[in-house]
């Protein structure tokens, strides 16, 4: 997309800064404020704009779409990447309606109970699946899934003393999920699009990392939540008696849906995989893909569909689109372009490592205390500014430190809060601090892996 | 309600109570009565034809307490303990006349079902002329009655081993109507909560636990009692009307039933009524 900057002076820039760093803020401080994220975006966006207007920088006008028609649109219409919005609405529809067919618990008590009740098999199988479903669904509902079954296994095999080791790895692997494919997560899906990034490659350069940083994660939520296999032949039996009690079957309503889901599961993805590569497809994008199977999905609920639509996160989608607006009155203000600044004297010229490594931890860093879509949204568009190389790491950078960086706080993304949220459920002691103190080792971990995973081999 | 609740109660609800079998041998048999020496052995002998199964090991000792040997319930209570049994049958308001009306088990029969971990089979009373025709003939149609936890694997074992091994086992739950309507009332005044939506999902829930616990209980009993017919019948009724209902429609020999409650002295609140009231065949009482 073209863009045509009208002139600004210096301080209607810094003016402009000033409110975007007000916005970070908030979004911080979100708790605090008692109001969701839509608004307090929303409340920026409308206020950045009206200030746009009155400055008159923002640019005013007809768009030509291809074909050369003239189309009237609202600027806050066109700021808006609505192929992101349409990959968010598609997916999450998809994976309601299939998570309905049971499939996915289907999965999680089938583990649980070829763990035959061992909290250490239990550890490795549940952190997999938690990876696997942050993958394939996305980190919240991965988080929600695993971490429901979790209270309710562990509480059938009277181990709730390993309650909160069990939950904070799940968390914390939730973000490292959240890296394997292009549609893991919100971040990977902004970078990822505005990189050019085919789906394929992003998860042929991510998954050797998650690999990795899975196991060596699950190695050390092992150690410090002295999670162990059961010694003798008498614990094991006792264990596998009261794990056969789980029936896989009493959440499948429907064999036929079942199998259904499952393989319209396998489609989306392999379409989702292919989708930069299938003619005729490869133009209507992935959000057409993800809108398409959303589609499919709901027709089997023909007059129903009302309660999948009421289930929709409108506060993630006002969010975004707010987010969009904010961010394209941002690049008009110039504001995008003094971080530019900022951020290519910290990457340096070309693809230096140490360029890359900053950008990552720096990334990580910010992520942990602020939300980490308008971060990777701002980064993403700044790096697209400077003319990066769709194959340079400093891409990367951004999605591990966004990503990663959601690891060191409660608050750092919206999976470690849902853990927390489960953690709190359960009337076990976590504050804010406690989980820095405990998530830290493994969120410095996972960085530091990052970082040199990033350096040599991306 | 949050996600989190939702797959909670999906995951709660995949877990069952899985049935355990238990070869249950009855090997000595105290036979607790009010009568005469001579009368208490006749009935000891209709007891004993009545008894066939469970088949034991051994041959099954037969021991008679007549009338004249206790007085009080601490005496009775005294000679139990000497015999130690597998099974105490004996009848309700011992040394009493109350028999004729359905009101009470006798203070004897009352302490001895709470004492005692030894079940007790509680037999039509021998003066009585209400016992239905069929009763004490066989053990082809078993009933059991679980209360509000289904799950309890004792009571099946015990149910299951009396029965004929070709008869018919019915495995039972009877989710009280009245009890039930008085919390949809409730619901009814409660502007968060769906009443329609509420009703048909408590309901189903409700029945849905014995449900799943019964087909566990036949699957395995199919396997130890390959002739035995296990049915299973879960619905909402009134307690005391159904039961009297299922003994006169399926001619049913035995009930049995769990007498104790943990939490209290007094006899279980679904045991009590229905031993009270079903005075025309033999109950069981773990």
């Amino acid at each position: 997309m073209e863009t045509m900057h009208h002139t600004v002076s210096a301080g209607v820039t810094y003016l402009f800064a000033a409110v975007l760093a007000g916005m970070i803020l908030a979004l911080a401080m979100e708790e605090k404020l008692h109001a969701k994220k839509s608004i307090i975006v929303g409340v920026f966006a409308v206020s950045s704009l009206l200030l746009a207007s009155i400055f008159g920088f923002i640019p005013f006008g007809d768009v030509i779409i291809p074909g050369g028609l003239r189309l009237h649109l609202p600027v806050y219409i066109e700021a808006v990447d609505w192929e992101v919005i349409a990959i968010i609405i598609g997916s999450s529809l998809f994976v309601d309606v299939t998570s309905r067919s049971g499939l996915f618990s289907w999965i999680a008590i089938k583990l649980t109970k070829a763990s035959g009740g061992d909290p250490l098999k239990l550890l490795w199988y549940y952190g997999s699946m938690t990876v696997v479903f942050s993958a394939v669904l996305n980190n919240v509902t991965a988080m929600i899934i695993i971490g429901s079954l979790t209270g309710v296994s562990l509480n059938k095999l009277e181990r709730n003393n390993l309650l909160l080791g069990f939950l904070l790895t799940e968390g914390l692997l939730t973000n490292v999920g959240g890296l394997l494919t292009l549609i893991s997560s919100v971040p990977n899906i902004i970078v990822g699009n505005t990189a050019g990034i085919s789906f394929v490659t992003f998860f042929l350069k991510a998954s050797p990392y998650v690999l990795l940083a899975t196991i060596a994660t699950l190695l050390l939520g092992a150690k410090l939540f002295k999670i162990q296999s059961l010694k003798s032949e008498s614990e094991q039996l006792a264990a596998a008696d009261l794990i056969k009690g789980f029936d896989e079957n009493d959440g499948v309503r429907s064999r036929r849906f079942f199998w259904f889901s499952a393989i319209i599961l396998a489609a989306f993805i392999l379409a989702i995989a292919t989708t930069s590569i299938t003619p005729v497809i490869r133009d209507l994008g992935m959000g057409f893909v993800a809108m398409a199977f959303a589609v499919i999905v709901l027709t089997r609920f023909k007059h129903d569909v009302n309660e999948f639509y009421q289930a929709i996160d409108w506060d993630l989608i006002l969010f975004f689109m707010s987010l969009f607006v904010v961010i394209n009155v941002m690049e008009h203000a110039q504001v995008l372009a003094l971080i530019g600044q900022g951020v290519a004297w910290l990457i340096g010229e070309g693809n230096s490592g140490t360029g890359t490594a900053s950008l990552l931890i720096s990334s990580a860093l910010f992520s942990s205390v602020t939300d980490n879509i308008p971060l990777s949204a701002m980064l993403a568009k700044i790096l697209s500014n400077l003319n990066i190389a769709n194959d340079s790491p400093l891409w990367w950078s951004v999605v591990f430190g966004a990503n990663l960086g959601g690891n060191i706080t409660p608050i750092g993304s919206a999976s470690t809060l849902v853990a927390a949220t489960i953690i709190h459920k359960h009337q076990l002691k976590m504050s804010f601090v406690d989980f820095v103190k405990v998530a830290s080792p493994f969120a410095l971990m996972q960085i530091v892996m990052a970082t040199v995973y990033a350096l040599v081999f991306l | 309600m949050s996600q989190v609740d939702q797959f909670e109660s999906v995951f709660r609800a995949a877990v069952k109570e899985v049935f355990e079998y238990r070869r249950i041998d009855i090997a000595n048999v105290l036979i607790v009565t009010d009568l005469e020496a001579e009368q208490a052995r006749s009935f000891k002998d209709v007891v004993a034809g009545f008894l066939r199964f469970p088949v034991a090991d051994t041959e099954r000792q037969f021991f008679v307490i007549s009338g004249d040997e206790y007085k009080t319930t601490s005496d009775l209570l005294e000679l139990l303990a000497s015999y130690s049994p597998d099974l105490i049958c004996t009848y309700r308001n011992l040394h009493s006349d109350a028999w004729r009306f359905p009101h009470s088990l006798g203070e004897h029969l009352d302490v001895i079902l709470q004492k005692i971990d030894i079940p007790v089979m509680v037999l039509p009373h021998p003066a009585a002329d209400y016992q239905s025709e069929h009763a004490l003939q066989d053990t082809t149609d078993v009933m059991v009655v679980t209360d509000m936890h289904a799950a309890n694997d004792n009571l099946i074992n015990y149910a299951a081993a009396f029965t004929d091994p070709a008869g018919n086992l019915y495995l039972t739950h009877v989710e009280d109507v009245r009890i039930f309507e008085r919390y949809m009332d409730a619901i009814s005044k409660i502007d968060v909560i769906d009443t329609e939506l509420a009703r048909k999902r408590l309901g189903e829930q409700l029945l849905k636990e014995p449900d799943d616990y019964f087909h566990s209980c036949a699957a395995i009993l199919q396997q130890h009692h390959p002739e035995m017919r296990v049915n299973s019948l879960v619905i909402f009724s009134e307690l005391v009307a159904e039961y009297r209902r299922q003994i006169a429609s399926r001619k049913l020999d035995l009930l049995v039933l769990s007498a104790k409650d943990e939490r209290q002295y007094a006899m279980h609140g679904v045991a009590y009524p229905l031993t009270v009231e079903l005075r025309h065949i033999p109950l069981l009482l773990i």
